[in-house]
């Protein structure tokens, strides 16, 4: 494959003409050309090792003698290698810590004293808006670095596209975008203001940089060695702009906030807030009807506030229930249940092969298999099952749907009607909430069928399984399946 | 002129030899109807959309009755009758419609019309093989164009609902699909709903004379019967052991019976259909058919019965074979949750407030446009995929929060759109009457609208001291001339909910 700068580029290309800046030639050296090469694994193909390709992106160094650059630029990686400033020779570096969540992540070199001598970036605070930055970087279009210069157009909540399940504070500038740019420095008066990551393809000149209260929340976190990722009160809101939902809800004139309409199970919020509830103030602030919060000059949705948090740290909230006002101290937790609608990088694709049978978890890595476009052309069950359904019934976010992806076709299965992308239910009696449990349920079978079903359509498949057990092994060799299973 | 040779010719025809069917003059039974529908906006189901008119084909049934499809006349506001190639018009009336059969009877009240015209000879069945001519008036030309039978297969109609054998042809005919009749021999075999290319789906004679008899029976029109059953193929050795049925696979396995349906009261989820009607069910579902061969089983119920007649089954249930009876039923297509097509009926809606209420159904998801199974709300998609056919007594139809007519009493609401209803005001809704209801009995000061589970938003809630000024002055803002429209007809009674099997048998 001909190597493709990292996916999520940015920042405009806009040459410094006259006077270049005093701090520029201390950030140019500071300022490292990345080049994973990587393997990713098939999700559809979940055995097998995965293509391998070979992305660019940049970084910089900070204090530590590390290199900050996106979790993008550096996922799936197998082998990094790291080309300095003015330095044509190829260093390995490794990757120290990432975080999918908020597209951050830390390189350090192999050879201890490589980055002896390169001056560390200090980093600083939130730009204004309309204010300069420049960003450096080594975009796509040739080898030597780039920089540029951008205004800084809004600072708003932006979805986070390497997860595609987070969002967080992103700074939007006018720059038009370029592959490679992605973790590269955004600098203002000499500090980094952000790390360039991301585009809007249905926007034209913008790019997208992460904030340095991103930056700093994701140091703090990773100072330990291991991140634990953004802390999530896991809640649906309702805005309140109608005065007669106000009055309802007991609010009285003036004040203002927002109702929580949904709690997922084992949140922070669960056991803390009932849907119903109204959120007043958090951090003190004061949260208008429309879930906005005042944020020195700006307005950002509330849940900013809980970004600033730490898992383990206490968010202070006033909720009106009930005609009370309540002022708690709700103890931030994560939640990792909401894996399952993010991208997934660095693991592998978790399954069971079972007489020709690909069973695999229900997320978003399955469901992308349809396509980018899996929203509208997979199966409904499945989407409806992932998106929606845990609408109505959080519990089940606590709880896995396992998938028959696909059928490796052998005599043994060849007669099952129903083979593929397809939820199941029970197998041999047992309901199924976790991909183990449909492994202890087929391998813990001494009936002489395994009865599989399936949801909504009252579908149904058996297999004998003496000739199941016997074919399985068989099966596995004549499709290459290694493994039989990882879970 | 070829009109009137052709005339001359067919009054000169003689009944050839032995053979049935004499050499008729298509001209004097095939016409044309000029159809002018207006169909109703179903984002403003108040108004109507702008009147198309379109040319299309009917065949002379009867004395004084012409056949065409039940689609083409839909919402027609306005039909007329051109006979012989000629643009003399006639106005037309509609004498009965069957919409799941898709056929409809017309008649024309000028006294003498039919004089000149001659009913066509029904075909006794449709022919399985060889040529076909397909009949059309154009530009007061007669166009016959050869056809050659393809296969009979069963399909569901055009609502969606009625399964029955149909007949697909390669024809020479292009553009066809608009009611074309088919003859074969002089004989009519069927009228065509639909062409995709050079293929042609075509509603058989069977159910043209099915539908023409019970039309014409005293005590009223007999529905055609549908099966209306989930099921899958049972050719796995495998599962059919593990039922405990003995020897090679055959029947059909019964995965979901619906509320309403024929099967509801008789067939249970794991059942093995084995026969019907004395008829054995094979184990991909086909039975055969004692002239088109082998054909779905659920042709069996259309083929000779009619909803109301009990015919006898047999199942293998929990291992053991048993006769089961069952009462037929019409066709769903307002049988299901979330009905594919209402046939032109008036959409039912309310408006509150500036909120928007209808059903959900097909007409509404067809607004998306050509891809509207992949641009319609996934919300929405989903639950139609997955709930469509799934009515119980307690929930009949889905009502939506369509959209939002903004104005300053549903301030921050504005956006809203395409939201299942649960409740408004403690009451469960299930009809668009349940919406206009609910909202006359306000919980204190407010009106509490919540909606089923959704990604969006839990409740509305708006104030009902202003409520009603509130919605005569949006109805005047936006010129809405009326607040609501209930339902014309009310949804039939499907009677008792459908037994389930007792317990989840388990693993056997």
């Amino acid at each position: 494959v001909r190597g493709k700068s990292a996916w999520l580029a940015a920042i405009l290309l806009c040459p410094v003409t006259s006077a270049p800046l005093v701090a520029a030639p201390a950030i140019e050296k500071s300022v490292v050309r990345i080049v994973n090469h990587a393997q990713r694994p098939s999700w559809y193909t979940p055995w097998g090792g995965g293509a391998t390709q070979w992305t660019t992106g940049s970084g910089f160094v900070i204090e530590g003698g590390l290199i900050m650059t996106n979790a993008h630029v550096v996922s799936d990686s197998r082998f990094l290698a790291l080309f300095l400033y003015g330095d044509p020779n190829p260093h390995e570096g490794r990757v120290v810590v990432e975080g999918h969540d908020c597209d951050l992540a830390l390189i350090r070199p192999v050879e201890p004293k490589l980055l002896d001598g390169v001056p560390a970036l200090p980093i600083g605070g939130l730009p204004s808006l309309r204010s300069m930055v420049e960003t450096y970087g080594y975009p796509s279009g040739g080898d030597q670095i780039s920089s540029t210069q951008g205004v800084v157009s809004r600072i708003d909540r932006q979805l986070y596209a390497h997860s595609a399940a987070d969002g967080h504070l992103a700074v939007q500038t006018d720059a038009a975008i370029n592959p490679g740019n992605s973790g590269g420095p955004v600098v203002q008066e000499g500090k980094i203001v952000g790390v360039a990551f991301q585009n809007n393809k249905a926007m034209e000149s913008v790019g997208f940089f992460i904030p340095t209260e991103v930056i700093r929340h994701f140091l703090a976190d990773a100072k330990d060695g291991t991140y634990d990722g953004y802390p999530d009160l896991a809640v649906r809101t309702a805005s309140l702009e109608n005065p007669a939902a106000r009055r309802l809800a007991g609010m009285q004139e003036g004040e203002s906030g927002v109702r929580v309409d949904w709690i997922a199970p084992d949140s922070s919020a669960d056991g803390w807030l009932r849907t119903g509830d109204i959120l007043l103030r958090i951090e003190g602030q004061p949260i208008a009807n429309d879930g906005s919060v005042a944020s020195g000059e700006l307005r950002l949705p509330f849940g900013l506030l809980v970004d600033r948090r730490q898992i383990g740290e206490k968010l202070p909230a006033r909720i009106l229930r009930e005609g009370t006002r309540k002022d708690l101290d709700i103890p931030l937790k994560g939640y990792p249940e909401n894996l399952r609608y993010s991208n997934q990088y660095d693991r592998r694709p978790r399954y069971y092969v079972y007489a020709g049978l690909v069973f695999v978890p229900l997320d978003r890595e399955m469901v992308k298999t349809f396509g980018d476009d899996w929203m509208s052309d997979a199966n409904s069950e499945l989407v409806y099952e992932l998106l929606f359904r845990p609408q109505g019934e959080p519990a089940l976010l606590k709880k896995e749907r396992v998938v028959l992806l696909r059928r490796l076709d052998s005599p043994v299965n060849a007669n099952i009607p129903f083979f593929k992308n397809i939820l199941v239910d029970k197998v041999n009696g047992r309901t199924i909430d976790s991909l183990e449990d449909l492994v202890r349920a087929v391998e813990e079978n001494r009936a002489p069928y395994h009865v599989f079903e399936f949801g909504y359509f009252g579908r149904v498949a058996v297999l004998d399984r003496a000739a199941a057990d016997k074919a399985n092994a068989q099966i596995l060799k004549d499709y290459g399946v290694a493994k039989d299973r990882n879970l | 002129v070829r009109t009137l040779a052709c005339l001359a010719l067919s009054a000169l025809a003689t009944p050839a030899l032995a053979a049935p069917a004499p050499r008729v003059s298509f001209e004097s039974q095939v016409v044309v109807l000029v159809v002018t529908t207006q169909d109703y906006d179903e984002w403003r189901p108040w108004e109507k959309k702008t009147p198309e008119t379109r040319t299309v084909q009917a065949v002379i049934v009867d004395g004084s009755l012409i056949a065409t499809t039940a689609d083409l006349v839909e919402n027609a506001t306005v039909i007329f009758v051109e006979k012989h190639g000629r643009p003399l018009r006639e106005p037309a009336r509609i004498v009965h419609v069957d919409a799941d059969a898709n056929l409809a009877l017309l008649t024309v009240d000028k006294p003498g019309y039919f004089a000149d015209l001659k009913p066509a000879v029904l075909a006794p069945s449709m022919p399985t093989e060889g040529q076909v001519s397909t009949v059309r008036w154009r530009s007061g030309q007669l166009e016959i164009s050869a056809s050659r039978i393809s296969r009979i297969e069963v399909e569901t109609s055009y609502l969606g609902s009625l399964e029955h054998a149909s007949l697909i042809v390669e024809t020479d005919l292009s553009g066809g699909g608009w009611s074309e009749p088919l003859f074969a021999d002089g004989r009519l075999i069927g009228l065509t709903f639909a062409q995709d290319e050079k293929s042609a789906t075509v509603t058989p004679v069977d159910i043209l004379r099915a539908f023409l008899e019970s039309a014409r029976t005293p005590g009223g029109y007999r529905e055609f019967a549908n099966l209306d059953l989930s099921w899958e193929v049972n050719r796995d050795p495998a599962l059919t052991r593990s039922l405990g049925l003995e020897g090679e696979p055959r029947g059909i396995l019964v995965t979901r019976v619906p509320w309403g349906s024929s099967a509801c009261g008789a067939l249970l989820p794991r059942d093995i259909l084995l026969g019907l009607d004395g008829h054995a069910i094979d184990a991909a579902g086909n039975y055969e058919h004692r002239r088109y061969g082998q054909l779905k089983f659920t042709q069996i119920v259309v083929d000779g019965h009619h909803a109301g007649d009990v015919i006898p089954g047999e199942v293998l249930r929990d291992g053991k074979k048993l006769p089961v009876k069952l009462t037929l039923r019409p066709a769903r297509s307002a049988h299901d949750l979330v009905p594919v097509r209402t046939g032109g009926a008036a959409p039912p809606y309310v408006i509150e407030g500036g909120l928007v209420f209808r059903e959900l159904d097909g007409e509404f998801l067809r607004t998306w446009g050509k891809d509207w199974e992949k641009k319609a709300p996934p919300f929405l998609m989903t639950s139609y995929d997955l709930f469509r056919t799934t009515q119980t007594p307690a929930r009949r139809r889905v009502i939506l929060l369509a959209y939002v007519l903004p104005s300053a009493y549903n301030l921050g609401y504005g956006n809203l759109e395409t939201l299942p209803v649960e409740r408004i005001n403690g009451r469960d809704i299930d009809s668009i009457a349940d919406v206009d209801e609910a909202f006359r009995h306000p919980e204190g000061d407010f009106h509490r609208i919540v909606f089923e589970a959704n990604p969006v938003r839990a409740e509305v809630v708006l104030d009902a001291a202003t409520l009603e000024k509130a919605t005569q002055e949006i109805l005047d803002e936006y010129q809405i001339p009326e607040r609501r429209r209930l339902r014309e007809t009310p949804l039939p009674d499907l009677g008792e909910a459908c037994p389930d099997r007792p317990a989840s048998p388990g693993p056997p």
